[in-house]
């Protein structure tokens, strides 16, 4: 596969219409560039169809209303009829491609229909076939070193079953093998120590993890993603803040990222052992700017949390599925031990936290627990997702297409110096991104590029995000880039 | 011909057990391979869902057991109900399921007739919706909801911005801009296990332990003495004992309560009833107190008691603020009614997906089923027609049937037994005669049954159960 693979990307190199493309195959009838059916976007269509939904739904953060029947691969169709080439895709999570036919041809198997009508309290009364659905998909997509998985339903609440796990493993660890006592059991139901715990998770500044109230409490991205609403007094650290572009920075960001590990080292050495149950971390902060960091920083993170035996915990919400060129964006680190667990959801469409050490499942059933404890549904999409990848080589075509990519839009940012900087993203796919001036210069590109047909998204206060598909290739770069010039020079 | 003859026609007649043991053979090896990879310990037994049909589950085995216990009270029409099917197989639920849109930013043309499917049968009063995807996330966002809805009355109104010094605190998750606020819920109450959530749930240490808290209040909730005829007085006092707590908590925490969260039936707790008196009660000290009230009706909604919302029965005015769902209506959310509840700005009431559609087109189908066939009505009869019947049994097994509850709550009906062990005993003998049925909190047996569950399938029922107590 790898070679095979490999082979393709050459040919690549040399055409921008390969016979091996993957969207030419899924997509025989793809739009070959952005269709403009109306002066502006939202046109009056998603307009008038936006302000009835806004009657009954928040509508406010609405950029137009889709029509999916008629968005095919990279190209989304809104309600006017104007077929854009979408690099933002649905936030990063569509994985495959609109009206891709291998997910069509799940969504309409007897299978789905009966995990869709049938949905099992799946931790009580789990389907023959569950074992094998995860065995073929989810698992067989598990991170280096990971072969237990526990599902959720989404980017927080994997994340906040992840923190479940960790608080219940440290507790475990300091009670010992004595069963909880008497104390423990009256104080927990007044929501107060000792059978509440006092632990933390750890966080970065700048981080997102989600927005319910511990993953939210772990967010550190936005004001706005955390006004008015309580939270635990958890602590952060700082994540580096490194200078671009990094051949010319070598120096300052080891300096940056040394001053980093050691903040986070004395921020765990201020707390009792087993208090800071576990970090969370990005591989790349998505919503918090798209910011990197090197491998030998991940490396000091996980040699740190291991010396005081706090769990490190990976969210790869955004970052997982092969956006990096990896299938897991952390395997860009090879990190001497594996970290504790592995959160995802977004393009796999399922969600959880992937581990190993059994002791992360608590000493007794009904602890990590709920009603539906995931949704079958989304795991036989997943198994799809995870089989199409595997089949066609998209980890490795994303690596590819990365490559071309980059070199290109290296060279038209750097005609705007004066509009543009801080490129990065380099060897990590399409998960590429860069900055703007000022908060005002990036939305205005975002604008002109959507009046132009290719709808990008931004991140953080000044930066644009490239968030495409899988099966995004030369040929919808070369679109891109286009597109991107015209815009820059009309900034 | 009634409804669970129209929809199956092959629904078996009766239970068929055919191994000794429960879970059977094959469910304990399924067990043991799933345990590999995942949390099997709580598995009752592993389920054919292909073979299931209408209020029958089948396992691995080929028992086929009359399921009164329904996933935790989340199968609404049966299994392999056949007009889910043709919801499940419909091109609208096809390209929900491939195409996921970010439903904040990227709308689908059908999503606002998807959302009207889920307002046709939104409770009195409540006219808008916000989806979510399983019942703790409901509730968390109805406290994010509440919140935002409570610090903006503080602040003087939706138009009054923040501060700065908002701004720079909430990124250290300090006050001001993380505010020290809570949700009042009661003892015994379940609302969820994430960790707002599992804040105000209340019911078992086993589902609280070592999990940080938010320092939020708790009331007590009502106790009853049954049968309620006969209690009147000592229960109306009950209920006032109760609602002082709650006015005192309100004077007394050690920061501002800006809602209270309470089912309409603690399910998970225990099935605890409380009075339509009592419910007022909460809603007049909600707004004496300038704070929501959610109802949580993840548990009793969708035509379990007999109508759409459980909360209905207590007719409160004016209505709750917040009403949320999930379970039986396949998608989960809150309804609400204030336009002053969606926050004053974008982006903060806000996730990717915001829901799912695929769930939702579902929660649609079922809602429009419930409806056409009158389902609540339905289940308000044979429920009625079960609780005689089991009333009858309680004559004859006092020791066994205590506290006998849910009448003219159709089929949401629990009883006691003197302790755990005895319960749990019950529960494992009803597999022999086939039926799956479920417990709750320490000693409670609890029905939750499909909305086809019909008079057969209550005969069935307490056939079974006299057969097993009759050998106690």
């Amino acid at each position: 596969m790898l070679r095979l693979s490999r082979l393709l990307s050459k040919r690549w190199l040399s055409s921008s219409k390969p016979a091996g493309s993957t969207a030419a195959h899924y997509f025989p009838h793809e739009p070959k560039g952005p269709h403009l059916a109306t002066d502006s976007i939202p046109g009056p269509k998603s307009q008038a169809l936006n302000d009835e939904l806004g009657q009954v739904f928040d509508n406010r953060a609405t950029y137009f209303v889709s029509d999916y029947t008629n968005s095919v691969g990279n190209y989304i169709s809104d309600a006017d009829g104007n077929q854009l080439l979408d690099m933002y895709c649905q936030i990063s999570s569509i994985p495959l491609g609109y009206s891709n036919p291998e997910l069509l041809k799940a969504a309409r198997s007897d299978e789905m229909a009966n995990a869709l009508i049938n949905r099992p309290a799946l931790a009580c009364f789990p389907s023959t076939d569950y074992k094998q659905i995860l065995q073929d998909g989810i698992l067989a997509a598990a991170p280096p070193g990971h072969n237990k998985v526990w599902t959720a339903l989404s980017g927080s609440d994997a994340n906040e079953t992840a923190f479940k796990a960790a608080f219940m493993y440290q507790a475990a660890i300091k009670r010992g093998s004595r069963d909880f006592s008497a104390e423990e059991m009256a104080s927990a139901m007044e929501n107060k120590a000792p059978g509440c715990s006092d632990g933390v998770i750890l966080s970065f500044d700048k981080g997102f993890h989600g927005r319910l109230f511990g993953s939210l409490s772990t967010t550190r991205s936005k004001a706005i993603h955390k006004l008015d609403i309580p939270a635990f007094p958890w602590p952060k650290a700082p994540f580096p803040a490194l200078k671009y572009p990094l051949s010319e920075n070598v120096q300052a960001n080891q300096a940056e990222e040394q001053r980093c590990l050691d903040a986070f080292e004395s921020i765990i050495e201020s707390y009792p052992p087993h208090t800071v149950a576990a970090i969370i971390v990005e591989p790349v902060q998505a919503e918090g700017g798209d910011n990197h960091a090197s491998a030998a920083f991940f490396q000091g993170i996980r040699d740190i949390t291991l010396k005081h035996k706090v769990l490190m915990i990976v969210d790869e919400v955004q970052t997982g599925v092969g956006a990096s060129g990896k299938f897991w964006a952390h395997e860009h680190w090879n990190l001497t031990t594996p970290p504790d667990m592995v959160t995802f959801s977004k393009k796999f469409q399922a969600a959880g936290f992937y581990f190993h050490d059994k002791n992360l499942q608590p000493n007794q059933p009904y602890r990590q627990f709920n009603t539906w404890c995931g949704d079958p549904s989304k795991a036989i999409i997943a198994k799809t997702i995870y089989q199409e990848v595997v089949k066609h080589g998209l980890v490795e075509k994303t690596a590819a297409t990365g490559a071309y990519l980059y070199p290109q839009l290296q060279a038209v940012l750097d005609k705007h110096p004066d509009k543009v900087l801080n490129l990065r993203g380099e060897n990590f796919g399409t998960f590429i991104a860069w900055d703007f001036v000022d908060a005002g210069a990036r939305n205005k590109l975002l604008a002109e590029m959507r009046a132009r047909g290719v709808n990008v998204g931004g991140c953080g206060d000044v930066s644009a995000r490239l968030r495409p598909t899988l099966v995004f290739e030369n040929s919808h770069a070369d679109v891109f880039l286009g597109a991107l010039e015209d815009s820059l020079k009309a900034l | 011909m009634s409804t669970s003859e129209q929809y199956f026609p092959n629904e078996p007649v009766a239970p068929t057990v055919v191994t000794s043991e429960f879970p059977g053979p094959k469910s304990q090896e399924g067990i043991k391979s799933l345990g590999q990879v995942f949390d099997s310990r709580p598995v009752y037994f592993i389920a054919d869902y292909e073979k299931s049909v209408g209020n029958y589950i089948v396992d691995a085995d080929g028992n086929s057991f009359l399921d009164v216990y329904a996933q935790i009270a989340s199968i609404p029409l049966g299994y392999n109900n056949p007009a889910l099917i043709e919801a499940a197989k419909s091109d609208k639920m096809i390209r929900a399921i491939v195409d996921r849109p970010a439903l904040g930013n990227y709308p689908g043309k059908d999503l606002e007739e998807i959302l009207n499917g889920l307002l046709a049968v939104a409770p009195k009063g409540q006219d808008k919706v916000f989806p979510a995807l399983s019942g703790a996330d409901a509730n968390e966002l109805a406290f994010k909801a509440t919140f935002f809805w409570y610090q903006a009355q503080k602040r003087g109104g939706h138009k009054v911005p923040f501060s700065d010094e908002e701004n720079t605190s909430v990124m250290k998750g300090q006050a001001p801009g993380s505010p020290e606020l809570a949700i009042l819920s009661f003892e015994r109450a379940f609302h969820g296990r994430l960790f707002a959530s599992g804040s105000t749930t209340c019911s078992k240490p086993v589902h609280k332990l070592d999990m940080p808290s938010f320092n939020w209040p708790k009331a007590e909730f009502p106790s009853y003495k049954y049968p309620l005829d006969k209690h009147e007085e000592e229960n109306k006092k009950e209920d006032q004992r109760c609602l002082e707590i709650v006015e005192n908590l309100f004077k007394t925490h050690s920061c501002p309560i800006a809602g209270v969260l309470v089912e309409p039936i603690q399910s998970e707790g225990g099935d605890n009833h409380a009075s339509n008196e009592f419910f007022q009660g909460l809603r007049d000290i909600t707004l004496k107190h300038g704070a929501l009230l959610i109802m949580d009706e993840v548990q009793t909604g969708i035509g379990a008691t007999g109508l759409f919302w459980g909360h209905e029965h207590f007719e409160i005015s004016p209505p709750a603020d917040l009403v949320t769902f999930s379970k039986k209506f396949q998608t989960a959310g809150y309804y609400f009614h204030d336009p002053e509840i969606i926050p004053n700005v974008a982006y903060r009431q806000f996730n990717t997906w915001c829901g799912d559609p695929a769930r939702m087109i579902l929660a649609g189908a079922i809602a429009s089923e419930v409806v056409k066939h009158d389902l609540p009505a339905k289940a308000q009869k044979v429920g009625g027609y079960l609780f005689k019947k089991l009333e009858d049994l309680q004559a004859k097994y006092p020791q066994y049937l205590q506290n006998l509850r849910g009448k003219d709550r159709a089929t949401f009906i629990a009883w006691c037994f003197d302790n755990s062990a005895a319960r749990d005993k019950f529960l494992k003998d009803m597999k022999t005669v086939g039926v799956n049925i479920g417990g709750c909190a320490e000693k409670s047996v609890r029905l939750r049954p499909t909305m086809v569950f019909e008079q057969k399938h209550a005969d069935i029922l307490v056939a079974a159960i006299e057969k097993v107590l009759s050998g106690y």
